[in-house]
């Protein structure tokens, strides 16, 4: 590292400190950019070294897939915040930082040396982002919560999978740490705003990041549903457009979607012009979303003579949005696209 | 993704070589680098502890400084962080509206640049009030334009090109998020607007970026999360692959689009260059896949679907609750003592003696008798109730929440969160506001979402000094529509 050009961004400082993918990966998104990043561990060693994946699935903490994706380019101490020692640790790294970044639950802040209002007191120049599941203040502040029931939390989960056949199963949590990505993401967007706001001020700040909040925002189906038109969207509801579902083809699976007339026009010329393409039942996106169901059973016979790739090209070729329902080995190897 | 280089190596100690997601936005001046591994536990305690913590030499270490933004030039402290920064926002639609919807709630003044010609399509659907479609009355266009200005113009016509021409001068930032291409070839494209203005931000937002063999595909946020394994890996236990339930990759693109222009304008804040950023919806999505792309490439397996449950935590799932088929409550479990702390909360201390459960992993394997353990405890009371018990065990429990239960939410009302300003056509209709709190800046939505052209006449005499004749002459020539 000491032989690489130095950034701009390699003025900024940071110490991180928690456990898992939050903060984790907003510290990691702005130590990708050149920042100086020290992560604090509990003496255990951070959560994600248990996680995996693991080479040849073998479990060793040196080689956790996730911990060495959320943390490269930064360097690593130890130190138990719950210990005096610990935070003079932390204290000391504080002195010449210029951004603390952590996920340390509200409940427990104070005790491990991190209220907010204290080190900003202390370090008047600092830019402390915090990143919790419900915010730093709240009837819900000092709630528990893991990325799951912050996805409950957040109205996420509540709507997945979308038109749903079956209400005896549960709302579902999508693949991963959705959740904690968007905490990331956000403290790195607004710790970075801060840090200007510095450069002109002089001063530093803190910031409060609810996870519940972040995702709530970018739900589609949210508020404006309820508050526009009194709906109350649901998993179990019907496609607002159509074609949209999931299918089967020769070889794989394919999403089945058209967005414009224009496009649900060029996918009836591939399909060859079928009678039932006419019916008042399909006759627009909003009747097709409607009629989604059927529309999927009277196209699953041609679906199922294609190659995925061979439709999703011949798709794309008109463009027509489809997609392959890639694999990770599908989306590492592009071969969707070969 | 080959032909951009997406996938970065990374030499690990012990591990190898592991190609690793890369960057969720590709910068033409702001370098990305892995440049270092990452840390063995307790790696770096001696040489931190026993020398200098940082490094407090070097060219850029007392940014500060040299910044250009002098200290005490904002001696108020009530300014937002992006005032005085203005966007020049040609996006639609919503990736593009929600990167600029997070720069309007950091303070930047955003002009959406728009035409009643072929209006945003997030102005045309619904949900509309009282089921009355109006360009202005539209729920999406009102949640994700908050705080911005928008201006009439018809960028089909030469005249408004030139005019676009002179607002860049004005401008920070240009933001798009059209089809690759679609830019330059109405003569808008990078190349030509930094010569207007030289330390210009753009940032283009495209399906699958402006390089590559599927520049030119078309896309949208549902298929690209069919594409990076999200709906393959996201569903229930023994079942097929599950579409999401929302478009993430569109807000999300968005996020990740208002991170690379805050970097950009770190950038330009500590060197005054300006610079190009090319955005991939499909990557954004890829750089939040690192578990499931990584146990592909290292095991060879692909992840396997299951539901709300954890491949390590167990019981971890969503439990039906009291009620109708959506009233449920999800539940967490992380260690053994908030195991033990269930089972007494669930009045089955018994349990946490019975050696089926005695461990996580041996949870994991009876994981549906577990489940059913529980559901029969949870399906008897409200799911709130059950939230409140367990919470107030110090266990992670919250009911799966609706779109109505987040309106109604005491705690979201208490943050302020929930926001409700006079829109000359819907009223006060209760939105989604700003998702943080800063402690020194404002952070406030300054104004509801703008009507279709708005701002017209107030942007083009106060930045152009245009007068009331000629904007009248535009818009007879249906420049200004």
């Amino acid at each position: 590292m000491e032989n690489q050009a130095r950034t701009p961004f390699s003025a900024i400082r940071i110490v991180e400190c928690g456990e898992g993918v939050s903060a984790a990966f907003g510290a990691k998104l702005l130590a990708d950019l050149g920042a100086e990043v020290i992560k604090i561990e509990s003496p255990s060693g951070d959560l994600t070294r248990q996680r995996g994946p693991f080479p040849g699935n073998v479990p060793d903490s040196e080689k956790s897939g996730l911990f060495i994706y959320l943390n490269a380019n930064k360097r690593g101490i130890v130190a138990d915040l719950e210990l005096a020692e610990g935070r003079e640790r932390l204290h000391t790294l504080l002195e010449h930082a210029d951004v603390l970044i952590h996920n340390v639950a509200p409940s427990e802040r104070v005790a491990c040396g991190l209220d907010s209002a204290a080190l900003c007191a202390t370090h008047p120049k600092l830019i402390v982002t915090s990143i919790s599941m419900f915010g730093e203040y709240g009837p819900y502040a000092n709630y528990r919560g893991y990325e799951l029931t912050a996805s409950h939390a957040s109205g996420w989960a509540f709507l997945s999978p979308g038109a749903s056949p079956y209400p005896e199963l549960p709302p579902l949590k999508c693949y991963g740490h959705q959740l904690d990505f968007q905490g990331g993401a956000h403290a790195a967007t607004v710790t970075l705003a801060a840090y200007l706001h510095r450069l002109k001020s002089g001063r530093g700040q803190s910031i409060d990041i609810s996870e519940q909040e972040c995702v709530a925002a970018m739900l589609e189906q949210n508020f404006v549903h309820y508050t526009y038109s009194g709906q109350q969207a649901s998993r179990l509801g019907q496609r607002l457009i159509g074609p949209w579902f999931i299918a089967d083809c020769a070889d794989g699976k394919i999403f089945v979607f058209t967005v414009e007339e224009d496009q649900w026009k060029r996918l009836v010329e591939l399909m060859g012009d079928p009678e039932w393409a006419s019916e008042d039942l399909f006759r627009d996106r909003f009747a097709r979303g409607q009629n989604n169901d059927a529309l999927k059973a009277l196209m699953t016979d041609w679906l199922s003579q294609w190659n995925v790739q061979n439709l999703y090209k011949e798709a794309q070729k008109r463009r027509i949005p489809f997609a392959a329902i890639n694999t990770m080995g599908g989306a590492l190897s592009e071969r969707t696209f070969a | 993704m080959r032909e951009r280089k997406f996938f970065v190596p990374l030499e690990q100690p012990g591990v190898g070589t592991m190609m690793l997601p890369g960057m969720p936005s590709k910068y033409s001046k702001t370098q990305w680098t892995l440049r270092r591994p990452a840390p063995r536990l307790n790696e770096h305690t001696g040489q931190i502890f026993h020398g200098e913590p940082w490094n407090l030499e070097g060219e850029y270490s007392q940014a500060d400084e040299n910044c250009g933004l002098i200290p005490g030039k904002d001696p108020t402290m009530a300014e937002a962080p992006l005032s005085g920064v203005r966007v020049l926002d040609f996006t639609w639609v919503w990736a593009g509206p929600y990167c600029t919807l997070q720069l309007a709630h950091l303070g930047a003044e955003v002009i959406r640049v728009e035409t009643s010609k072929r209006p945003c399509p997030s102005r045309l659907v619904g949900p509309f009030p009282d089921k009355q479609p109006g360009i202005n009355r539209a729920g999406y266009f009102n949640q994700y334009n908050q705080g911005k200005h928008s201006i009439a113009l018809d960028l089909s016509k030469p005249e408004a090109i030139e005019l676009a021409y002179e607002l860049v001068k004005h401008a920070d930032v240009v933001t798009e998020n059209f089809a690759a291409g679609v830019m330059d070839r109405l003569g808008l494209g990078y190349e030509k607007l930094r010569s207007i203005r030289p330390d210009l931000i753009m940032i283009s937002m495209s399906a699958f970026g402006q390089t590559g063999p599927f520049r030119g595909f078309i896309g949208y946020g549902p298929p690209a999360a069919a594409l990076s394994g999200l709906f393959f890996a996201t569903g229930y236990r023994g079942g097929d692959p599950c579409e999401i339930g929302i478009s993430y990759p569109d807000p999300n693109a968005g996020v990740f689009g208002a991170l690379a222009v805050m970097a950009a304008l770190t950038h330009r804040a500590l060197t005054g260059e300006g610079q190009y950023i090319d955005q991939s919806q499909w990557e954004t999505v890829l750089v939040e896949m690192p578990e499931g792309l990584l146990e592909y490439a290292m095991t060879g397996r692909e992840p396997e679907r299951m539901g709300n449950h954890d491949s390590i935590m167990s019981p971890h799932d969503c439990y039906k609750a009291a009620g109708d088929s959506e009233k449920w409550v999800s539940i967490a479990i992380g260690s053994e003592a908030e195991w033990r702390a269930l089972c007494q909360v669930m009045g089955k201390g018994e349990l946490a003696d019975d050696l089926r459960f005695k461990t996580a992993a041996l949870r994991k394997r009876n994981e549906s008798v577990l489940d059913e353990i529980i559901t029969s405890w949870t399906k008897e009371q409200d799911r709130w109730d059950t939230t409140r018990v367990l919470q107030s065990a110090g266990l992670a429990a919250f009911p799966s929440m609706s779109n109505k239960d987040l309106t109604d939410d005491p705690h979201l009302r208490a943050r302020d969160y929930l926001i409700q300003l006079e829109h000359p056509e819907v009223g006060r209709r209760i939105h989604a506001g700003i998702p943080w709190k800063m402690s020194e800046t404002p952070s406030r939505v300054k104004a509801p979402a703008p009507l279709l052209g708005a701002d017209t006449e107030k942007v083009l005499t106060s930045l152009l000094n245009l007068t009331r004749d000629e904007i009248e002459h535009l818009r007879k020539a249906e420049v200004l529509i």
